[in-house]
């Protein structure tokens, strides 16, 4: 059996490849299981979606915690979100990336690969820069570096289940087919990176009752654009301030805003209230 | 620091889990700027039910109760009546429900709560579908709009009913005070909500609330649609104290309501004859509204004030 | 110490003004009405000091006092039979916020066909919300019930909803002698609620909120954990009460003549009273009879049912209601209670008393006999008319 899991944010169609994924499978004569993890699921926030091939049907129903392969939809979850957790030895992290896979820090024995796939999707007109459709490309990608289903079946799925721009997707997956960039050599242990912790988990109060500000959550793995302020253009007028939903920017003594990169999930309505157009959305791997 | 024309307060906090561009979000801000601390707030399933955050965290600086999804009205009812019986002092006790929790399965309480004059502040913000539940149609959807349920496909084309009118069923029950705020207008929000606050009785809010991956836009362009939804006449600002309507905002002509759908992917698969249907229904509502501040005048109309010219205290 | 005449519906009115309520709301449903036009009247005359909401529906009723209760405020509601199946949703509310409310149940068969008499359908039904059932048998039992139900929700320990269920008309709507003891009493015996409200104004607080699979099952077992503090505290409330007023009620399992029986039916609500009539006749006849009243429900006093079972052979529950497709849904619980007793008597299921039919002294005595008799092992439906069975029309 080989295990799959896929991070992803919401929106971007990590449940939906998760699901073409065992569709595709299905087709190869393989026995599939796909399923979502059903949390908090918004537009940019980041998604998980896991799936098991095997010969023989599939006797769990349970999280996927120590895959064979990893999949991110989006480089900007790898910072954030602790990926590689579980992550077999022998394992494959496959990410959507126009970097090398050698950049990528992974528990040691475990293979890496990268595709661009927003280059790849947005070439073929698959949603846009900020918000590209990747599952496509990143599936394709998928059945050269890991051989879990065939380039072939995975087509034919889409051609079945994807209801818009079947042509479009299907060419997109032969591109991330071709182009996906795999490592052969294993991270020896000395570049381990060090995996995220979870949370200390709180004591229980006799009723459900929280008290905690959400103030120290980090929502900027939300975030594909970042706004920059050309502050000496800035008349201060705090439009930004003011429309922002996500209570993302303080003003400094001054009247000056700052944005709060930790909470700011990019919407980008700063940039389009500002009324003499000092704020850009910058992309994030432009921003680094 | 400059002059802000909205109280400096932040009630609710960042770290929240709304999507991007998020109407129901900007308009919870507000909302509480207008509030203050000393408010209960009950919270229905609804989009903010997940936006404030898992245990043990909350989004919103002050005291909230949840409860289920059809009772909110009477939720306020027992937070006051228990206020009441405590003597809690300066407690404003608040409902904030989508349109779903207010005009469809929450009516029945809103109507009950109306009737036996609550002294509260019901707000329905209005996002015009069941959003968290990934876009299904509501009451409040308006006619032609897609949505999961309401597909384009086949001989369908969207929503075929027409929008629930809610503020004429609220109004139906006078209400010490009722309005309509859009938080693309933060200053006319804000002072409304204060207004509210300062007022006894039973007093409803109707708060447009874009969502953009509901109604098919991009997250910048939250504001820009509720200036257009208000611009456009299709929500227009107003307020009804003791029976007396009070438009808020006067734009000097109307903008077509193409303007409005057609940067709506729920609108998409419009034609130029369901835009000139809304265009005539829009303009049509818009001079009722017109006629019903004739009517209901007291007989020297206050002088409207300007929008964002009400400085707040920072 | 005044003596009045009260039905069961006055005795909880006249407990509730005793208990200080503050906010009461309920909606009027057959046979509960009278609880309500009584306490509507209290809060008129100004000897009720309670805001008084007047609602749209039951299940607004309870969301007013659930809401009420968050806030601190000791609050009562009523209903019966549909009325409580309409607030099915807000009992688990209630119960997950541990909000200490009391609720007067009358007890009232479910529709269709409409039927308002007496039926424990409604309540049994509501057994996995997280309420504490109790089940009194008469106006007295009732009044004292309520104040006791209020001291032991309220506990920091227990801070759990509980409900005070009588038969609809046996017990609702008749009349009694009952003692009413002085407010000065009551006072001393359920202090104002305090120390547990949950928000405060100006307070940052979110009660109910929402969790993943990472949380809620550790308030699950908190709730669990409250529901067993009552078994550990209900005899203690009844001591103080009985310490301040000279009453008991025998706690959760009150027993009668059961220490040398061979045979025991256990019983709840107004039958009670009938079948100890029975066993009394049947001692003086030279038979070795006793009955258990269970009087708290939920949560089962299953310690106290092992023991019971430690000195009988042959105990007959009867049930005013039907588990369909298994048995009387009592039945069921004090056989599950039993399987781990040393010693397992014979359990026989009857069926009494459904949608308000009498339960008479032969039906207790046919019920005795029967579980006198060989065995036992289906459930009798008592005093069943025949029927043509598949005939529609």
């Amino acid at each position: 059996m080989r295990e799959i899991r896929f991070h992803g944010r919401g929106g971007q169609g990590a449940v939906v490849a998760s699901e073409l994924l065992a569709q595709a499978a299905f087709l190869d004569g393989k026995e599939p299981q796909s399923f979502p993890f059903f949390g908090v699921e918004r537009r940019g926030a980041p998604v998980t979606a896991y799936a098991r091939i095997d010969d023989r049907p599939i006797g769990l129903r349970t999280s996927i915690v120590a895959p064979d392969v990893v999949v991110v939809l989006d480089p900007g979850l790898l910072g954030t979100t602790p990926v590689t957790d579980g992550l077999r030895p022998g394992g494959l992290l496959l990410v959507n990336s126009a970097r090398p896979p050698e950049r990528l820090a992974v528990p040691p024995g475990v293979y890496r690969a990268t595709v661009d796939a927003t280059a790849i999707a947005v070439e073929h007109g698959l949603g846009s820069r900020t918000m590209p459709i990747v599952n496509t490309t990143v599936l394709g990608a998928l059945a050269r570096a890991s051989g879990v289903v065939s380039l072939e079946a995975l087509q034919r799925a889409i051609d079945r289940y994807v209801p818009s721009r079947p042509r479009e997707n299907r060419a997109a997956a032969a591109d991330g087919f071709a182009s996906v960039r795999l490592l052969d050599a294993v991270v020896p242990p000395e570049r381990l990176a060090v995996p995220v912790a979870p949370g200390a988990s709180p004591t229980i109060p006799e009723g459900p009752v929280a008290t905690v500000p959400s103030r120290s959550i980090r929502t900027a793995a939300w975030r594909t654009l970042t706004p920059e302020i050309e502050l000496a253009r800035c008349t201060r007028c705090n439009f930004c301030w003011k429309y922002c939903p996500d209570d993302a920017i303080e003003l400094d003594a001054q009247g000056f805003p700052r944005i709060v990169l930790d909470s700011c999930k990019g919407c980008g309505i700063c940039a389009a209230v500002c009324p003499p157009r000092t704020i850009a959305m910058v992309g994030l791997e432009e921003a680094a | 620091m400059a002059r802000l024309t909205l109280p400096a307060q932040e009630l609710m906090y960042r770290g929240h889990a709304a999507c991007p561009g998020c109407g129901p979000a900007l308009a919870m801000r507000l909302l509480l700027k207008g509030l203050g601390p000393r408010t209960v707030l009950s919270i229905p399933a609804c989009c903010w039910t997940v936006i404030a955050t898992p245990f043990p965290t909350t989004a919103l600086g002050v005291a909230v109760l949840d409860n289920p999804i059809e009772s909110t009205g009477a939720s306020i009812s027992g937070l006051r009546a228990a206020a009441d019986a405590l003597h809690l002092p300066d407690v404003t006790v608040v409902g904030f429900a989508g349109d779903g929790g207010t005009a469809d399965i929450g009516l029945q309480a809103l109507s009950g709560m109306l009737e036996r004059r609550t002294d509260a502040i019901f707000v329905m913000y209005d996002n015009e579908g069941y959003m968290n539940t990934g876009v299904q149609r509501s009451g409040a959807t308006p006619q032609g709009a897609w949505t999961t349920t309401t597909p384009v496909e086949g001989t369908r084309r969207g929503k075929r009913e027409p929008k629930k009118e809610i503020m004429a069923i609220v109004l139906a029950h006078r209400p010490a005070y009722a309005a309509t705020v859009n938080p693309a207008f933060p200053e006319d929000f804000v002072r409304k909500v204060e207004t509210a606050r300062d007022v006894r009785g039973p007093r409803f809010l109707h708060a447009l609330a874009p969502c953009p991956p509901g109604w098919r836009f991009s997250s910048e362009e939250t504001i820009d649609l509720g200036r257009l939804a208000t611009e456009t006449g299709l929500f227009p600002l107003y307020e009804v104290e003791e029976g007396v309507y009070r438009i808020t905002r006067r734009a000097g002509t109307l903008k077509p309501v193409a303007e409005y759908v057609h940067r709506q992917g729920r609108f998409r698969h419009w034609t130029e004859e369901e835009v000139e249907e809304l265009q005539a229904a829009t303009r049509a509502g818009w001079e009722r509204l017109l006629r019903r501040e004739q009517e209901t005048a007291p007989s020297l109309p206050p002088p409207t004030p300007p929008i964002g010219g009400t400085p707040a205290p920072a | 110490m005044t003596r009045e005449v009260l039905s069961g519906n006055a005795a909880q009115a006249y407990a509730v003004r005793l208990a200080r309520a503050q906010v009461v709301s309920a909606y009027p449903i057959t046979p509960q009405t009278t609880i309500v036009e009584q306490l509507s009247r209290f809060v008129a005359d100004g000897t009720l000091d309670a805001r008084f909401v007047e609602v749209e529906s039951e299940h607004s009723a309870l969301q007013v006092v659930v809401s009420a209760s968050a806030l601190g405020a000791r609050s009562y509601t009523a209903t019966s039979s549909q009325g409580l199946l309409l607030m099915h949703e807000l009992l688990h509310w209630a119960a997950g916020l541990r909000a200490p409310i009391v609720m007067g149940v009358v007890n009232r068969a479910v529709a269709p066909p409409w039927n308002i008499g007496a039926d424990h359908t409604d309540t049994i039904s509501q057994r996995d919300t997280g309420w504490v059932q109790l089940y009194p048998e008469s106006s007295q039992e009732v009044l004292d019930t309520v104040l006791q139900a209020f001291r032991l929700a309220e506990l920091a320990e227990v801070r759990l909803p509980a409900m005070v269920n009588e038969d609809a008309f046996y017990l609702s709507h008749t009349v009694e002698p009952v003692d009413v003891p002085p407010a000065e009493l009551v006072d001393r015996f359920l202090p104002p609620r305090e120390g547990h409200a949950i928000l405060r104004p100006g307070v940052v607080a979110r009660l109910g909120s929402f969790t993943g699979p990472d949380h809620y099952v550790e308030f699950r077992h908190e709730l669990a954990r409250a529901t067993d503090e009552v078994l550990r505290r209900l005899p203690e409330v009844e001591e103080e009460f009985r310490r301040l007023t000279g009453r008991t009620h025998g706690g959760a399992l009150a027993t009668y003549r059961t220490d040398d029986a061979d045979a025991v039916l256990v019983t709840m609500g107004t039958m009670s009273t009938t079948a100890r009539t029975v066993v009394d006749e049947l001692r003086a006849a030279g038979r070795k009879v006793g009955l258990a009243k269970l009087r708290l429900f939920r949560p089962l006093p299953e310690e106290e049912l092992r023991r019971l079972a430690g000195s009988v052979d042959r105990l007959g529950v009867v049930d005013r209601a039907f588990t369909f497709g298994a048995s009387g849904p009592v039945a069921g619980e004090v056989r599950a209670a039993l399987y781990a007793a040393p010693q397992r008597p014979r359990v026989d299921s009857f069926l009494a008393g459904i949608g308000g039919r009498d339960v008479t002294p032969g039906h207790v005595h046919r019920m005795f006999e029967e579980l006198l008799g060989p065995d036992g092992a289906e459930t009798v439906w008592e005093d069943l008319a025949p029927t043509e069975v598949g005939v529609h029309g």
